[in-house]
């Protein structure tokens, strides 16, 4: 196993590393983006006493990034907020928004690319409009991208405010239109939670734990997404204290549809991260897994690709793109992703842009 | 590691033509992986020999500096920079490594290093106390750093004042100090004991040649001074020495704006810089020649605490 995995599921055992490892977690860490959050964990078992003092500070140095896109996302939020209160149109903040504004301490040493927010369906264009009068632009003028994101996904095309540079994408769902399955958004919006101190609301407890499990075995392409991996390691950490949580859990991801990617966030959190899900939450998962082919397809995949490697070590190359196959495959119906593939195959070369274009 | 790197430092004969090659410089250690010689052997000059075998420490910028694509090497060859990850800057003709090296350790200690509160200022120090120059490009920074550094003041950086943002005080980084264009001449002329490497011409910066630093700086790298006075030197040919006190709201300002992570440390950044302000006597200084403005900063008054 590589040192960073066995870091971040012990982080005791930074206090007995050699110099020679410590270059090796270092440059792993840093390849992979996890200094700040590995730092956090880090103290919160009390090693940074145990730490070189130059590890540390290369570890704990990087956490200004994330405190720093942090505060650009609460002033975002607070934007948000000015352009769509006055027409009544709630928001739910989802994924890192969410872990911020929540506290929870996933959100520590966490980076933010874009801020994730869900509208009601039915005030989507409404809040679409208030936002492009308060100056928040569109990122893609391209016809196909936005009909792409209109008809078939779960967002609209991303947003920036003209004078900023933090990226906005509205969700109106949690997974594609398109999608093999289609969690209720309105089971969401019952169950979601006031914030303290924000206007906002979040999801509860389970729905943020299957929302970042459908993202990463449902959504995603899984190939370098370990920091989604910790978000639900850290998660099952937090919220596995909470009386009653797991078996709620199951219930939940019976009602919203999301099965599958359950099974598969608590088998590789418990796989890759030893996270601390009750043996009867293990096996009550087991309901949920697929056909005997896919589930061992997957286990021989997923850790390949999320298994941490020092640079210059890339992702393995074909297990990569399988995953990358298959995160297609459960977005879309065959008929649309072969279109939608030679599509965007096409853009790639230069003709090909002119004449996909328009 | 790799093997290579491993292999390289297996022993002190090999280290000076090894690929891998360590260099501390003030608080980082630095590793450099290089296939071209000449850079190697200019590395050897500015910094000292390089750390000897098995060394076991941690390393923090890991760097390397490669020949460019092979079918550029007969006719216009290429050096290209790269760190674990990524390489940030368009290929350099291969004549220009060594300032390619350097822009590059410029590059990661900026976007890593913030350990420290990072000013863009030259720093020199004397009897233990810090004198900070911070300065935009063109202002004759490197210039007058360099002249001080030969003139009886101990060079702590030009590039970086590393000032830990917890205690305050300003760590050595001493390294090259690139000169560019009519400032090569003008420190010959200054001193004869300037030390200066390779000419490297028509840089996107101009004609560069670097001081070496001198000895003395790089034997006593560790050794930490707390910041005394605070200059904001501007060069215009035929100025008249001036040297005006400044504010501390003005001279908070104008030190925010020539940082590379102020904004990035937040609360941190701006109490650090509170707490250098208030302890250090702040001017700008205009100069049209340089004897002038060195014997001018030597007549400082005493620190303030």
């Amino acid at each position: 196993m590589s040192l960073l995995l066995s870091a971040l599921r012990d982080p005791t055992i930074t206090g007995q590393l050699s110099a020679t490892h410590w270059n090796l977690l270092l440059r792993t860490s840093r390849a992979h983006g996890l200094c700040a959050r590995l730092s956090w964990m880090m103290e919160d078992q009390g090693q940074q006493d145990h730490c070189p003092p130059v590890a540390w500070n290369e570890l704990s140095a990087q956490r200004f990034f994330a405190e720093y896109m942090q505060s650009q996302v609460r002033l975002e939020r607070r934007k948000l907020h000015r352009a769509l209160a006055p027409r009544g149109i709630p928001v739910m903040l989802l994924k890192g928004a969410a872990y911020a504004a929540a506290e929870l301490k996933v959100a520590r040493g966490r980076s933010f690319a874009d801020i994730d927010i869900m509208l009601p369906r039915d005030r989507l264009e409404e809040a679409e409009t208030a936002l492009e009068r308060a100056g928040w632009l569109s990122e893609t003028k391209d016809h196909y991208d936005q009909r792409y994101y209109r008809r078939w996904m779960h967002e609209l095309p991303p947003m920036h405010h003209r004078e900023r540079l933090m990226e906005v994408d509205l969700h109106h769902a949690l997974l594609p239109l398109t999608s093999r399955i289609r969690p209720n958004s309105g089971l969401l919006w019952e169950a979601s939670r006031p914030l303290a101190d924000a206007p906002e609301v979040a999801p509860c407890t389970e729905d943020l734990w299957l929302h970042s499990a459908a993202q990463l075995f449902h959504d995603g392409e899984i190939a370098g997404a370990l920091g989604g991996m910790l978000d639900l390691h850290q998660l099952s950490q937090e919220f596995g204290a909470e009386p009653g949580f797991w078996e709620r859990l199951i219930e939940r991801a019976r009602m919203l549809q999301l099965e599958r990617p359950t099974y598969y966030g608590i088998q590789f959190c418990v796989l890759l991260l030893d996270s601390p899900i009750p043996l009867r939450t293990q096996r009550a998962a087991t309901a949920f897994a697929p056909d005997p082919l896919s589930a061992r397809m997957m286990r021989l995949l997923v850790p390949r690709v999320l298994e941490p490697r020092a640079p210059p070590k890339g992702s393995p190359r074909l297990s990569t793109w399988l995953l990358y196959l298959r995160s297609h495959w459960l977005r879309m119906p065959p008929g649309l992703l072969t279109a939608h593939l030679l599509r965007k195959g096409l853009r790639r070369l230069p003709a090909g842009r002119r004449a996909a274009g328009h | 590691m790799t093997a290579r790197g491993t292999d390289a430092r297996s022993g002190p004969v090999r280290a000076r033509t090894a690929f891998w090659q360590a260099y501390r410089i003030g608080p980082f250690l630095i590793q450099v992986g290089s296939s071209i010689r000449d850079l190697r052997e200019q590395l050897a000059w500015f910094y000292g020999s390089p750390l000897g075998a098995r060394q076991a420490e941690i390393i923090q910028f890991n760097v390397r500096v490669l020949h460019g694509p092979l079918y550029r090497r007969p006719f216009a060859p290429q050096a290209v920079f790269k760190t674990d990850t990524e390489a940030p800057f368009a290929p350099f003709p291969l004549s220009h490594a060594f300032p390619l090296l350097e822009w590059g350790l410029n590059w990661c200690i900026a976007m890593r290093a913030h350990q420290f509160l990072m000013l863009h200022a030259g720093v020199v120090e004397r009897d233990g106390r810090a004198l900070i120059l911070p300065a935009v490009p063109g202002s004759g920074k490197s210039t007058l750093t360099a002249a001080l550094a030969l003139r009886g003041w101990r060079l702590l950086s030009d590039e970086f004042g590393l000032v830990d943002w917890q205690t305050g005080v300003i760590h050595p980084l001493p390294r090259p100090i690139p000169l560019k264009n009519r400032s090569i001449p003008v420190i010959r002329a200054f001193s004869p004991e300037a030390e200066l490497g390779p000419l490297f011409p028509k840089t996107r910066k101009g004609d560069v040649a670097h001081l070496r630093p001198p000895g003395d700086s790089r034997q006593r790298q560790h050794e930490t001074a707390r910041p005394a006075w605070i200059v904001f030197p501007r060069f215009r040919v035929g100025a008249k020495m001036r040297l005006a006190a400044l504010p501390d709201s003005l001279a908070f300002a104008r030190l925010s704006q020539n940082s590379f992570n102020y904004r990035l440390l937040g609360a941190s950044g701006f109490q650090a810089l509170e707490t250098l302000i208030r302890g250090c006597h702040c001017w700008s200084a205009d100069f049209g020649e340089l004897d002038a403005m060195v014997t001018a900063l030597d007549q400082l008054p005493p620190p303030k605490s």
